[in-house]
């Protein structure tokens, strides 16, 4: 008998003029990992929030949905809340209690377990997921990543039967987001839990699943294998094979033949195999001029310090680079190296305390207050949501500026034209994205800084993103980015910098600065670095191929 | 905080210590009972805070001082007049009662001190929440929002600055009390759309399915119960031998001690001791190794 069998399932939100879900059928089996992907909007998680009747929406339902042969609303509550976990994307908001020990406890003390069965499961939790540590801390005091396993754990305590994860590490860095996909594979390898996740990282969990669920349109439009997926979407030439992982974009993409990786290494030896005993018309992608001497920079940090307190240690260690006018300049580097700080030490927000900022030429400090922020400099924050103060994305722009035109012009150019009338919260992640930046567009700057934007965006919503500033910068703007999306700087980056502890150790073009690197580079990078060199995105891996392929027959 | 043994049992017996030394701090105002009050908490908050236990203890020298001899001023019955002030008595009987507030007052204050330091926070939900588990949990959740309230309220405001729309220190203070308007209502937004994750997680965990018990971190044990039976029995033993009464005006009057007395004091000094004899332990333990 299957865990879950949705039959037939529709849904449409009160008011919608369209379907959010439409006859769907699916069943997940026992002990299965299934991998559920499709673009924002998708209806990924409106179908996942369906398997637990407390978190059904309101809106027209028809079809089934049984749990172990059981229509789901016949399912005890109680029953519901222990045997199907629900792991949601937002770390911080669904975390309940102030401590480690007493979130992981909250479920149980809600199906009023007694002190003997707590405490063991809790000690039980405590230590597979490695936690105690900081088992007596306050749950303010951990990290992202840390605050997520503590949601996993807390809901794993309750001895689920099924888990549920919607989004689960959108909000984490590249680190802390793969240790967090693993311990659900090992969960999955361990227990024997029944595993249905939804992510846009699929790098990291594809190759894993036992099947992949693809929806579009509230549609179910591909179930099967991750290898006949792959297939399925290119033959269908559908948009979200842009998403799929880099072996099989590479494979699909220069149209080869036979069995089509998955991994990293298996993209490694295919490409070894195809190339054994041939000699190669061309290793290297159309080699970049070499980066000249910045004239008339942008922007110029020179040696600057900064820490946080008195008696803290220096956050910004001497940090120095120019960027060039007009260029897209990323800086990528860990978690807590200071990339953020380094962004608020040149709008001042972060004082520095030793070195200069230049600005177009003139001192940071010369610029008087108010002349800064108008036509000249701006940063996107990291969290789109700290922008929105009011009702509407239109009011939101209304209060940058008043000149109807060229708040009309920003939402073109953001493509927010039909969300004008909506609450900024209702919008999905990528529209909030789009609807800040329209926001900060309209102080007009020259310089523009960008804090993590591809957070939480899906493949989708990172095209259309990188596409808007491609026009910014037709337009003459300077884009300075922080980010971890090795990928997205590797293929829209004019130049690439290193941020670690607390200074900028290289700069240089994309394909030399991941060229050199052997971990810290995309995947494209890390799976052709045996035959080619410096091939850093799928599209370079793809070219030289197809060339040495043209040049053998 | 330095390392503690009473801090280390439960927080039952730290609760049930505080409430009888200062009860018995503020009700009996017999001297000798108030020095010894005075003595062994000021001897505790040191061994408790190190170094600045100071700060507080001198502190309390001059507002002792000043409680007592403040008091005659408003208070003048008695037999021996020390000297008239704008015509007002000012006795002897009512000086020795100032001292007697002064003393209770610092006795208070001082064991506020070490409470403060023994029982955090979180022993103090834990210690509630078997008893009223849902007004716990609503304190819980407090305790955990206003951090976060603070943390996202700087994160806006640091937001605005960024595209120019923070408030300018030349602004005007209608222009200023309009950016905090503006801050606060999508403050507000914010914890309202994060409370509906936090219900939904909360649901989701079946909360309101059954109901609740209260995961208790800390446990009784043997040792636990053998000190929290001792303080009763002292306590009781203070209460029950009596003598602790003590009258200042009109005429000083002052009950003679009894073996209550040596009961108050050895319950008082119970958590000295503890903290002195572990001390002495761990120093033996280690010149054995």
């Amino acid at each position: 008998m299957a865990h879950f069998h949705i039959q037939n399932l529709s849904f449409s939100y009160p008011n919608a003029k369209k379907e959010s879900l439409s006859g769907v059928t699916l069943s997940v089996e026992k002990g299965e990992y299934v991998v559920l992907c499709g673009k924002s909007g998708s209806g990924k998680t409106t179908l996942l929030r369906h398997l637990k009747s407390v978190l059904t929406p309101h809106g027209k339902r028809s079809g089934q949905i049984l749990f172990c042969g059981v229509p789901i609303d016949e399912v005890s509550k109680q029953d519901q809340a222990s045997k199907i976990g629900f792991v949601m994307q937002n770390p911080d908001d669904q975390i309940v209690t102030d401590k480690v020990w007493h979130e992981l406890a909250f479920g149980l003390e809600s199906l009023g377990c007694d002190q003997k069965t707590m405490r063991l499961r809790v000690a039980e939790m405590a230590s597979y997921f490695g936690i105690q540590g900081w088992f007596h801390r306050n749950v303010a005091e951990l990290s992202g990543g840390q605050k997520q396993l503590l949601n996993l754990a807390s809901i794993m305590a309750m001895q689920p039967e099924v888990l549920i994860l919607d989004e689960p590490t959108s909000q984490l860095d590249p680190i802390a987001a793969s240790d967090f996909l693993n311990t659900v594979r090992k969960i999955n390898l361990e227990l024997g839990t029944t595993i249905l996740i939804t992510e846009h990282r699929l790098e990291d969990i594809y190759h894993a699943a036992d099947r992949v669920v693809v929806m579009d349109g509230g549609k179910i439009i591909a179930n099967d294998t991750p290898r006949r997926v792959g297939e399925q979407l290119y033959a269908q030439n559908n948009e979200m094979f842009a998403a799929l992982p880099t072996p099989v974009r590479v494979f699909y993409g220069a149209k080869a033949e036979g069995d089509c990786p998955l991994t990293v290494r298996e993209g490694r030896n295919w490409l070894s195999k195809t190339f054994e005993n041939r000699t190669l018309a061309a290793v290297e992608p159309d080699s970049e001029p070499a980066m000249e001497e910045v004239r008339n920079p942008a922007l110029k940090v020179k040696e600057a310090w900064f820490r946080y307190e008195k008696d803290s240690p220096d956050v910004l260690r001497g940090v120095s680079f120019e960027v060039p006018a007009g260029s897209l300049f990323a800086v990528v580097g860990g978690n807590g190296a200071g990339k953020s700080t380094a962004l608020k030490a040149v709008c001042g927000i972060c004082k520095i305390y030793r070195g200069r900022v230049e600005i177009f030429g003139k001192d940071l400090k010369k610029y008087r207050s108010g002349e800064l922020f108008q036509n000249c400099l701006a940063m996107l924050p990291q969290d789109p949501k700290s922008l929105f103060v009011k009702k509407t994305v239109r009011e939101e722009l209304a209060e940058m500026c008043r000149e109807e035109d060229k708040i009309a012009q920003a939402a073109a150019l953001c493509e927010i034209e039909s969300l004008m009338d909506a609450h900024p919260y209702d919008l999905s992640g990528g529209e909030q994205q789009r609807a800040a930046l329209a926001k900060v567009l309209l102080t007009q700057p020259r310089l523009l800084l960008l804090d993590e934007p591809t957070k939480g965006l899906d493949s989708f919503f990172k095209q259309k993103f990188a596409q808007i500033l491609r026009k910014l910068r037709q337009q003459g703007m300077t884009i300075v980015m922080v980010s971890h999306d090795v990928e997205f700087c590797a293929e829209h980056a004019d130049l690439v910098s290193m941020f670690f502890d607390g200074q900028i150790l290289t700069t240089d073009t994309p394909h030399r600065f991941f060229g050199q690197n052997s971990f810290y580079t995309t995947a494209a990078n890390r799976m052709s670095r045996c035959v080619f060199r410096n091939a850093v995105t799928a599209g370079d891996v793809v070219a030289l191929y197809q060339k040495n392929r043209e040049g053998s027959t | 905080m330095k390392r503690d043994a009473f801090s280390q049992y439960h927080p039952a017996v730290n609760f049930v210590f505080f409430v009888g030394a200062i009860g018995f701090g503020v009700v009996i105002q017999h001297p000798a009972y108030a020095a010894a009050g005075c003595v062994s908490a000021a001897l505790y908050y040191l061994l408790l805070r190190g170094r600045s236990a100071w700060k507080l203890i001198l502190s309390m020298l001059p507002l002792a001082a000043l409680l007592t001899l403040i008091n005659p001023l408003f208070n003048t019955s008695g037999e021996h007049i020390l000297f008239r002030v704008f015509g007002r008595p000012y006795t002897l009987e009512a000086l020795y009662y100032g001292m007697a507030i002064a003393a209770i007052f610092v006795v208070m204050m001082l064991w506020f001190g070490c409470y403060n330091a023994v029982l955090t926070s979180d022993k103090f939900t834990g210690l509630f929440g078997n008893l009223i588990p849902a007004l716990s949990l609503l304190l819980v959740m407090v305790l955990r929002m206003i951090p976060n309230f603070f943390r996202k309220m700087k994160q806006i405001i640091g937001a605005r600055r960024s595209i120019g729309k923070g408030a300018e220190k030349s602004g005007s203070t209608k222009e200023k009390i309009g950016q905090g308007m503006t801050v606060l209502s999508a403050l507000t937004d914010w914890a309202l759309e994060g409370s509906v994750v936090t219900a939904d997680s909360m649901r989701a965990r079946g909360y309101g399915t059954a109901r609740r018990t209260s995961f208790q971190i800390y446990r009784m044990t043997l040792r636990d119960w053998v000190l929290l039976a001792l303080m009763v029995f002292l306590a009781a033993g203070v209460i029950v031998a009596g003598g602790v009464r003590a009258e200042f005006t009109p005429i000083l009057s002052i009950a003679p001690l009894t073996w209550g007395f040596a009961a108050y004091c050895v319950f008082l000094s119970i958590p000295t001791a503890l903290h002195i004899k572990e001390a002495l332990q761990w120093r033996i333990s280690i010149s054995k190794i």
